[in-house]
């Protein structure tokens, strides 16, 4: 299985961005500062349990529901 | 109204204060921010400034160092008066124990009360806050952590100096002196903001990936699996006992979004261990830095961003002891203050700087339109 970790990045992002690209870029830089490059993981990334653990961990610091 | 600054470096901390007030008056501030060295009492700085100006929200903190516009300075109160035309409404809070504790939940339930908006729905282009913080408590990274969690508002700021001597750092408000504590101020701003981050170094093609590291003690023990210290200086190509040496002009770098670096300053090495001057993840992979010329630099990107905005009212520099010290070493002090000459702007060399997370070595400027 593959992608998961970039479809939960991706919610984060637009949960909190809105659309709002300036949003969008510190969103981005938040996820790098709390471990998480968004930039690493695209549609073909294989699912890694412990990073996957570690975003929905993220996402719920950051009020996001997954 | 508008934005006035002022600075003195009276050697009684009253008279400075009354200079300072002076010279600010005629902005009718609603909001006063003020750096003061720490050379004068800060209780008494604090309880002057507030007194002078009893209707309005007077923030500050203590230095290693003052900017106003066009000039550096050192042992100096410098003061920016911040009139309603600029400002239209702000709110203080200050969060206390921060060495232990962490209740930016409670300081963003104030501002809520006060401007009957939640954090998480505020206009991101309306209101900005600022953050000034304790410097010497280790705590700025959990602190802009909570706040990037609770909001997308931006908090920009600075860690509180001494002067150098490493013992106790202030925070201003409410007339009184703080320390082991933040202040946050969120001001609703009437004609905008922007922000500059500038740092003064290029990202070489040596990377370093923090696989073992003490993060509470902002502490990394091996890069690429191997003892830190010595990695940093294979990196650098030099021999390891000669790594310490480069520290100022290559610190590590995380690549952010947008595709610059947050700089993340090695402090000194412990048995082959290096210790930061904030904390660094578990996985990040770093990248080492190359310095630059801080004054070329700075002026660019304060140029650049005047001629984008078109018309700026005033900024607020919270700039890393780092490059003061830098700039001192090559006489390049006089040089950096003129950059600010042609607006209003005061600032002070920090023990950190604040934006979107923990920064060091990077000048992070407030520019109200």
């Amino acid at each position: 299985m593959s992608g998961q970790v970039k479809s939960l990045i991706d919610k984060i992002i637009s949960e909190r961005s809105k659309g709002n690209p300036t949003i969008v870029n510190t969103t981005k830089t938040k996820l790098i500062l709390k471990g998480i490059d968004p930039d690493k993981w695209d549609a073909a990334s294989p699912d890694d349990v412990q990073v996957i653990s570690k975003v929905k961990q993220i996402a719920q610091e950051l009020g996001v529901t997954i | 109204m508008s934005i006035k600054t002022a600075y003195s470096t009276k050697p009684a901390v009253k008279d400075a204060a009354a200079e300072v007030a002076a010279g600010i008056k005629e902005s009718s501030p609603g909001v006063v921010v003020l750096f003061s060295s720490s050379k004068y009492e800060p209780a008494v700085v604090s309880k002057e400034l507030q007194a002078a100006f009893k209707n309005a929200l007077v923030i500050g903190c203590t230095t290693a160092g003052e900017i106003v516009s066009g000039k550096m300075l050192k042992n100096s109160i410098v003061a920016m008066g911040i009139g309603s035309d600029v400002v239209e409404d702000a709110a203080v809070e200050v969060v206390s124990s921060i060495k232990t504790e962490n209740h930016v939940r409670e300081a963003f339930a104030s501002f809520e009360n006060h401007f009957s908006v939640k954090m998480a729905e505020m206009d991101t282009s309306s209101y900005v806050g600022l953050i000034l913080v304790d410097g010497l408590q280790g705590a700025e990274e959990r602190l802009m952590e909570k706040i990037g969690d609770l909001t997308n508002i931006t908090f920009i700021g600075g860690s509180a100096g001494d002067d150098l001597a490493f013992k106790q750092t202030f925070v201003y408000a409410n007339g009184k002196s703080y320390s082991n504590a933040a202040l946050l101020a969120l001001l609703k701003v009437k004609n905008g903001f922007d922000i500059i981050k500038t740092q003064s170094f290029c990202a070489m093609k040596k990377k370093l990936k923090a696989t073992k590291v003490d993060e509470r003690n902002r502490t990394v023990l091996e890069f690429n699996g191997k003892p830190a210290a010595i990695a940093y200086a294979e990196a650098l190509g030099v021999e390891t006992e000669e790594g310490k040496n480069e520290f100022m002009r290559h610190p590590l770098g995380l690549i952010a979004a947008d595709g610059q670096p947050f700089v993340r300053s090695p402090q000194q090495t412990k048995d082959n261990a290096m210790v930061f001057y904030c904390n660094i993840k578990e996985a990040s992979e770093l990248s080492v830095l190359e310095s630059t010329d801080i004054v070329n630099d700075t002026r660019k990107e304060v140029e650049e961003k005047i001629r984008s905005i078109g018309s700026v009212s005033g900024m607020i520099n919270f700039h890393c002891i780092l490059r003061t010290l830098e700039l001192e070493q090559k006489n390049q002090t006089a040089a950096y203050g003129k950059i600010f000459s042609s607006v209003p702007t005061i600032g002070f060399s920090t023990y950190g700087e604040e934006y979107v997370g923990h920064i060091n070595q990077t000048s992070t400027i407030l520019v109200f339109k």
